[in-house]
């Protein structure tokens, strides 16, 4: 199997701006080896819209160009044939679907990608299935890899860009999960600045993280299998002044999940700390934590400010915790949606590796933000696939 | 046909509607109420004859109680406008399950309804749960479950169960797939700002077709005062308890709205529609509001929202198409001496009961905010029950009830003209009363509307039962 080289690797060649120049075929295969690109041999440019919506378009290299860059789709695979180039051209689905197709065929395997716009309120939302088929009889296998902006994050569920979703991902399994030893792994999005602590405290209960939408703030820290810790997770809630509004759910891994109400505990932009004696427990070497929306609660986006790690042992003072006086004595200090945060996947690639029995086919689709929109959190949308064509097929049948 | 045509004179003045004929260009009001064709399956699960100890037990006479359970179905579905496909023969093994979850992929019906006859089939409801790729109506009629038996799937995204004797519980799981249907088949005039576009609602499936806001003030502008303005302006004068400001000449006006307002739905093929009619009335585009206009509508089963509140229309299409009766979408006001809420606006349907019910007494107001045209003043009826519905968006609605304890007259209040007084059940402080612009209806539809929420993946909210202490 070749490897995927990593994004800064091709970027010069295969550039997610969608304003840059591709260089030639001969020059990045070079670099790539059997890498391949759907990105060379490309005959048009194709625009994807919807009834009285802002277009984007498929550009000439079959990458899907937004608003806030392009997405793009590396195949590799062992033995594949060398790129025979790309094929853009416009093609309409159901009839009557407005929809971009860039196909290409790397030997014994077909792909294509097809994308079109599904209306979906309020600013639409481009569906980019990508199929691939194994058409000699034998079985194969290939690895697709997405090509992104560099300024993306990928979440568990979702690419985000700055606090934007770009694009939800399938369910299917994705193979690379280099990972750092610890940071976060959600689908929220980091607030710098957004607290105002009153008083003497650790400059970190300024910045917080929050999961838009009711989605949990998740951190994986590797530990010591089956190691205790004392965790002391820091609090500052500065939108809401009554309480009751924004209750959260705290489960760490080892202790009792805890129901926290900054504002019920500390008031409006006071920072606090909660103690937790977590370990742990699974002995799997990561210690997991997670803060989430307390089920009904009128807020359902969760906070977070801060996170300490000290070890087991005598639980320090909290009120010298939020001081910021204990920090020299944490395992991990963690300024949660500042500047060092880190997500735990550490190149954020995205890659499926995907197994073709003789003539078999296989797809993956992608929701892609597109010009206002936001991409949904799968587990937070009614949307399938076919619901998304049939919403496109029935707004184009209607539209005069 | 002229009586048929003429939807609102029709209902109001059926001797007139008799001896005229519709205008060439007369748009009847029930057409403009989504008919979509709604389709269920049905079939009947038990275990292999003759019955020998457990539930339902040896006396239960399972012939009798499956000939009238279809009997009420197919009845039921006649109401309806549901089309029925019944398994001919009762299920009674694993391959009968297998072979209807087959026929269900190959008909694709909106639903599938299982009633149950024994308490040894509840194994197979997890797998057409599971596996039917449709929305699953189980009836388990009293001595086919325990507790037990109904805990879990019954809280299930996609099911609804109903473990009860009473039928018209039945009916109501139905009236959720047709409600469904319906809002498939929707569209909403989205009358606002300046873009025209077309999109499509998560989950719910409603059509939104934005239009300008100046698409409906030029229309006004054209329309004549014909025969049926004449008539819907002298309905609403005579049929109100008292006329308080409006003169004839706002009466037509509010008639020309309505007009304006069918024509428009009929024009781009739509059911519902909801306008920022607050800033057309700021820029004085019309010489009305459409409150009273809005009134006609509700009461016709077309649902018309206020202020381009989308999700204010959606709530006010659900009370519309799952209860059949009239939303009325209002501001919220804490009454702090009394601890109640008061709900206000300046529109509200009449027929509080139903589409085909009596209307409630009103009385012809001017719109108190601006002092124009016409507002009606819905006499709601004192003490009785209410359910208040909100979409926060189409993945969570709130819904809360209460009772009505007073009409709040303008003046001595300042705000809309109707204006109810509500005590609400389960909430301690009615300061805490979740959202804005809920749609109030009348009847405690708690359970009903929570069913369909279930089935169709949406999260329920209700206001917070207890306070919580404020803080400095």
């Amino acid at each position: 199997m070749n490897t995927i080289l990593a994004r800064h690797s091709s970027r010069g060649a295969h550039s997610s701006n969608p304003s840059s120049t591709p260089r030639s075929a001969t020059t990045l295969g070079v670099r790539l080896g059997l890498a391949l690109l759907l990105s060379f041999g490309a005959l048009a440019e194709v625009a994807l819209h919807s009834p009285g919506l802002p277009p984007s378009r498929m550009d000439d290299q079959g990458r899907l160009v937004e608003d806030w860059g392009a997405v793009g789709i590396r195949l590799t695979g062992e033995g594949l044939a060398t790129d025979q180039g790309v094929t853009v051209t416009e093609v309409k689905l159901d009839g009557h679907i407005p929809a971009a197709q860039a196909r290409q065929r790397l030997g014994s395997i077909a792909c294509a990608l097809t994308a079109f716009r599904a209306p979906v309120w309020p600013s639409g939302l481009d569906v980019l299935t990508v199929a691939v088929e194994e058409t000699s009889g034998h079985a194969s296998a290939c690895t697709i890899a997405l090509d992104l902006p560099a300024n993306v994050r990928v979440g568990a569920k979702t690419v985000l860009q700055g606090g934007r979703p770009i694009l939800a991902l399938p369910a299917t399994p994705r193979v690379t999960e280099r990972t750092r030893d610890w940071g976060y792994r959600d689908d929220a999005v980091s607030l710098p600045g957004w607290a105002r602590p009153e008083g003497a405290c650790d400059p970190a209960f300024r910045n917080i993280r929050a999961g838009l939408g009711g989605v949990p703030i998740e951190y994986r820290f590797n530990v010591v299998p089956g190691a205790a810790f004392n965790v002391v997770l820091g609090f500052c809630e500065s939108h809401w002044a009554q309480s009751g509004q924004r209750p959260v759910v705290c489960r760490l891994e080892g202790a009792a999940p805890q129901e926290i109400d900054p504002i019920a505990r500390w008031g409006q932009h006071q920072p606090g700390a909660v103690l937790f004696a977590a370990k742990d427990a699974n002995g799997d070497g990561c210690l997991d934590l997670a803060v989430l929306p307390r089920a009904g609660a009128p807020d359902l986006n969760p906070i977070l400010n801060v996170i300490w790690i000290f070890p087991d042992g005598p639980p320090p003072a909290l009120d010298r915790v939020i001081a910021g006086q204990s920090t020299i004595q944490a395992l991990r200090h963690v300024d949660v949606g500042g500047d060092k945060d880190q997500s735990l996947h550490s190149a954020g690639l995205i890659e499926y590796e995907l197994a073709l029995p003789p003539n078999g086919r296989q797809e993956l689709v992608f929701l892609v933000a597109c010009p206002g929109s936001s991409a949904p959190r799968p587990d937070q949308t009614g949307w399938t696939v076919e619901t998304l064509r049939r919403a496109a097929s029935e707004v184009w049948r209607d539209w005069r | 046909m002229a009586a048929a045509g003429l939807g609102f004179s029709g209902q109001l003045m059926p001797a007139l509607a008799r001896q005229r004929r519709p205008a060439p260009d007369f748009v009847d009001p029930a057409a403009l109420r989504p008919r979509p064709k709604v389709r269920i399956d049905a079939a009947f699960l038990e275990m292999p004859r003759p019955y020998w100890l457990g539930w339902p037990g040896t006396t239960y006479d399972l012939d009798r109680h499956q000939a009238e359970y279809r009997g009420r179905l197919r009845e039921s579905c006649q109401r309806l406008g549901i089309d029925l496909y019944e398994e001919s023969a009762p299920i009674q093994a694993d391959a009968g399950v297998a072979s209807l979850i087959q026929g269900v992929h190959q008909r694709q019906p909106d639903a599938l309804l299982v009633i149950l006859q024994h308490m040894g089939c509840w194994g197979w409801t997890e797998r057409l749960a599971r596996d039917a790729r449709c929305p699953l109506l189980i009836f388990a009629p009293i001595g086919t479950s325990f507790t037990g038996h109904v805990a879990g799937i019954s809280r299930r995204p996609g099911v609804h169960l109903i473990s009860s004797l009473d039928w018209s519980a039945v009916e109501d799981g139905l009236r959720m797939i047709r409600a469904k249907r319906m809002f498939e088949e929707s569209r909403i005039l989205w009358i606002h700002g300046d873009k025209r576009n077309e999109t499509v609602l998560d989950r719910l499936g409603a059509k939104i077709r934005a239009t300008p806001r100046d698409t409906f003030n030029q229309l006004f502008d054209t329309m004549p005062v014909n025969e049926e303005v004449k008539d819907v302006a002298s309905a609403l004068r005579r049929r109100a308890k008292k006329v308080v400001e409006p003169n004839w000449q706002d009466c037509l006006n509010a008639a020309r709205a309505y007009t304006t307002a069918k024509r428009l739905l009929a024009d781009e093929q739509a059911h519902a529609l909801s306008m920022d009619c607050l800033g057309m009335v700021g820029a004085k585009l019309v010489p009305t509001p459409p409150c009273a206009a809005w009134t006609l509508l509700q009461d016709e089963g077309i649902t018309a929202g206020c202020e381009a509140d989308l999700h204010g229309a959606t709530s006010m299409m659900l009370t519309s198409y799952l209860l059949d009766r009239p939303g009325y979408m209002n501001d919220p006001v804490a009454e702090t001496a009394k601890n109640l809420l008061i709900a206000a606006h300046c529109t509200s349907g009449t027929r509080l009961n139903g589409f085909t019910k009596p209307q409630a007494p009103y009385i012809l107001r001017d719109h108190s905010e601006s002092s124009l045209g016409v507002a009606v003043q819905v006499l709601w009826p004192v003490d009785t029950p209410i359910s208040l519905i909100r979409f926060s968006n189409t993945n969570e609605l709130i819904i809360d009830t209460g009772r009505v304890v007073s009409n709040v007259d303008t003046p001595p209040a300042g705000g809309c003209r109707t204006s109810i007084e509500i005590r609400m059940d389960r909430v301690e402080d009615a300061r805490d009363v979740l959202g804005f612009h809920q749609v109030v209806t009348l009847g405690d539809h708690r359970r009903v509307v929570e069913g369909f929420c279930q089935l169709m993946g949406i999260r329920v909210v209700h206001s917070p039962e207890h306070s919580a202490p404020a803080t400095a």
